[in-house]
């Protein structure tokens, strides 16, 4: 049977910053090419990021749609042990949250360019 | 009614995304970027209660941000004799004693009729107890917490920073207001805003709230080498808004490291936003869902903003700082063969001694780091034996005593632990236990606060 779908992680397809509110994260999802968003839209579901964030969200995780740039944006509540001002966390900041919603796997396929490789042929 | 023209071009630097930001970037803005005004954030969540606790501490610390000559000092003959104006509020608890100070400093400086201004307001540390208002996070009455409040303030919005310029101020120095009103304020001056007109706010917010992280917009917190690659990131420039009647162009310093581009501002505009659809600020509403960004050079993109608005809330946001006793935090080091193993019976021993020193904790966390430390019980299982391993226990407690027992119980372990225990700055004088001082939040009705404007 031929392939048709490749996993990758979302760090192919797009890229993300975090930060804080309190105790809770934000964390972006933007498509490098604006014609991904669709993927993301389908892919990057409320369950999916759970599949991820779980273990550390203890509130409840939020989606919103940006179209217009190619973007979700996620709020995980009660996600940082109490937030900066409370957190007995290493990491109190959420700042390095982002990296890991690029561990998110996608199907994408078979003949999709992932980011790194554009970049590299790119240059 | 159209906004009238005003055939103006504005230039607006960020030259200072936090307290503890470079130094550089307001010299290199104010010397090669043309810029009208320098606008300074100095402000996280935590800056107004850790400032009060430091205050409860020792009275030796200023009650404004301690940067804030270090960084007025080499630019303010400079701006005055350019016409550029500072916006800054580093002004934190008291505003109007750090506008004394920096006026004093024009006069050190032999600085000729320099106006500075103090905007305050919206510190509600005494009276936040007798509102009748709750918590957000926890639906609670503060008035149950009023024992353990040690900081209260509310975010101001830009109408104080148009009242201080509209007096004709060359530095305008402010207390805690929503960090992007630092860049509406101005704009609202120039352009002659209506505080009514929400399209308008808002676009002014877009601005601010894009600006406001200093480099973040040009470069900084970007560069994942492979995938977002960053040129000549360690002398990255920040930030500068061009804003005219119909246009808004985000660039960066010439000449300096860095990039803007449709990315960087797409990471930038979603930054720390929850419901990208309603972003409340003082001064309106924010719909970050209407904003688009097109590349229209290279470092140069133009923000799209101008129906992004809707109206504000009755209620303005305050922060409440409570004490909630104390946390430390200690760290062992182990690296080689059985390194995971060492640090694992490590933890083994540190719960039994604290059992045996009757240790009274509220929380205590071990992290192992190189394995858990940074997406804590997200982080993938290890595939193979980490060569190093670092051991950390931090604690929070009730009393400083109980906290005290960490080191106490962490030292030891030179002679008492695991082979080959590695340890961490045990040189460090005194003590590592600090104060928890925890932020909640809650919504004030507009009419109980009132933000005055001095000059100086």
């Amino acid at each position: 049977m031929k392939v048709t779908t490749q996993t990758m992680p979302l760090r192919e397809v797009a890229h993300s910053r975090s930060g804080e509110k309190g105790n809770d994260s934000m964390v972006s999802v933007i498509a490098y090419d604006i014609n991904d968003y669709a993927v993301l839209l389908e892919q990057v579901t409320i369950e999916a990021v759970r599949a991820v964030y779980g273990p550390i969200t203890k509130g409840v995780i939020r989606r919103y749609e940006v179209p217009l740039i190619g973007a979700l944006n996620f709020v995980m509540t009660d996600v940082l042990e109490g937030g900066r001002s409370r957190t007995l966390a290493f990491e109190e900041s959420g700042k390095a949250l982002s990296s890991l919603m690029l561990t998110l796997p996608l199907n994408m396929p078979a003949d999709y360019i992932g980011r790194s490789i554009a970049v590299k042929r790119a240059a | 009614m159209a906004q009238k023209k005003t055939g103006k071009t504005i230039r607006l630097g960020s030259a200072a995304g936090w307290s503890r930001d470079r130094f550089e970037p307001a010299t290199d803005l104010m010397n090669r970027g043309n810029v009208n005004y320098l606008c300074f954030d100095s402000m996280s969540e935590v800056t107004m209660s850790a400032a009060q606790v430091s205050r409860m501490e020792t009275d030796r610390v200023p009650p404004y941000d301690p940067y804030l000559l270090p960084r007025m000092e080499p630019i303010l003959k400079t701006c005055k004799e350019k016409g550029i104006k500072i916006i800054t509020n580093q002004g934190w608890l008291d505003p109007e004693e750090a506008a004394q100070q920096v006026a004093a400093l024009a006069i050190k400086l032999g600085i000729k009729d320099l106006r500075v201004a103090s905007v305050s307001g919206g510190i509600l540390t005494n009276t936040i107890g007798t509102m009748g208002l709750d918590f957000i996070e926890t639906g609670k009455p503060i008035a149950e917490s009023l024992d353990t409040v040690v900081s209260a303030e509310a975010y101001l919005g830009a109408q104080g920073i148009v009242d201080a310029l509209k007096g004709g101020a060359d530095v305008v120095i402010t207390t805690r207001i929503a960090d992007a009103c630092l860049y509406l304020g101005p704009l609202a001056y120039e352009f002659d805003w209506s505080f009514d007109d929400y399209q308008l706010m808002a676009k002014g917010m877009v601005i601010g709230h894009l600006m406001e992280c200093g480099s973040q917009l040009s470069g900084g917190y970007f560069c994942d080498p492979g995938y977002k690659d960053v040129p000549d990131l360690a002398n990255v420039g920040n930030p500068i808004a061009e804003v005219s009647d119909d246009r808004v162009l985000l660039s960066k310093l010439s000449n300096s490291g860095g990039v803007v581009s449709e990315a960087t501002c797409k990471e930038q505009l979603l930054y720390e936003v929850g419901d990208p659809a309603n972003y409340i600020c003082p001064d309106c509403i924010v719909d970050f869902t209407k904003v688009s960004f097109k590349q229209v050079g290279q470092d140069l993109v133009e923000a799209f903003a101008d129906q992004a608005g809707k109206s504000k809330t009755p209620t303005l946001k305050a922060l409440v700082g409570l004490t909630e006793g104390f946390m430390t935090e200690e760290m062992v080091i182990f690296a080689g063969p059985g390194a995971l193993e060492r640090a694992k019976c490590t933890q083994d021993l540190l719960e039994q001694r604290f059992q045996k020193v009757a240790l009274q904790a509220t929380e205590i966390r071990f992290d192992y780091l190189g394995i858990n430390g940074v997406h804590r019980e997200s982080s993938p299982a290890p595939v193979h034996e980490p060569y190093e391993v670092i051991l950390r226990v931090a604690v929070k407690t009730a009393e400083r005593s109980e906290a005290e027992k960490i080191r106490r119980e962490i030292d030891p372990l030179a002679v008492n632990g695991m082979s080959a225990t590695g340890k961490w700055a045990t040189s460090a004088p005194g003590s590592r236990v600090r104060p928890v001082v925890g932020l909640s939040s809650c919504l004030v009705p507009r009419e109980l606060i009132h933000s005055t404007v001095s000059f100086y």
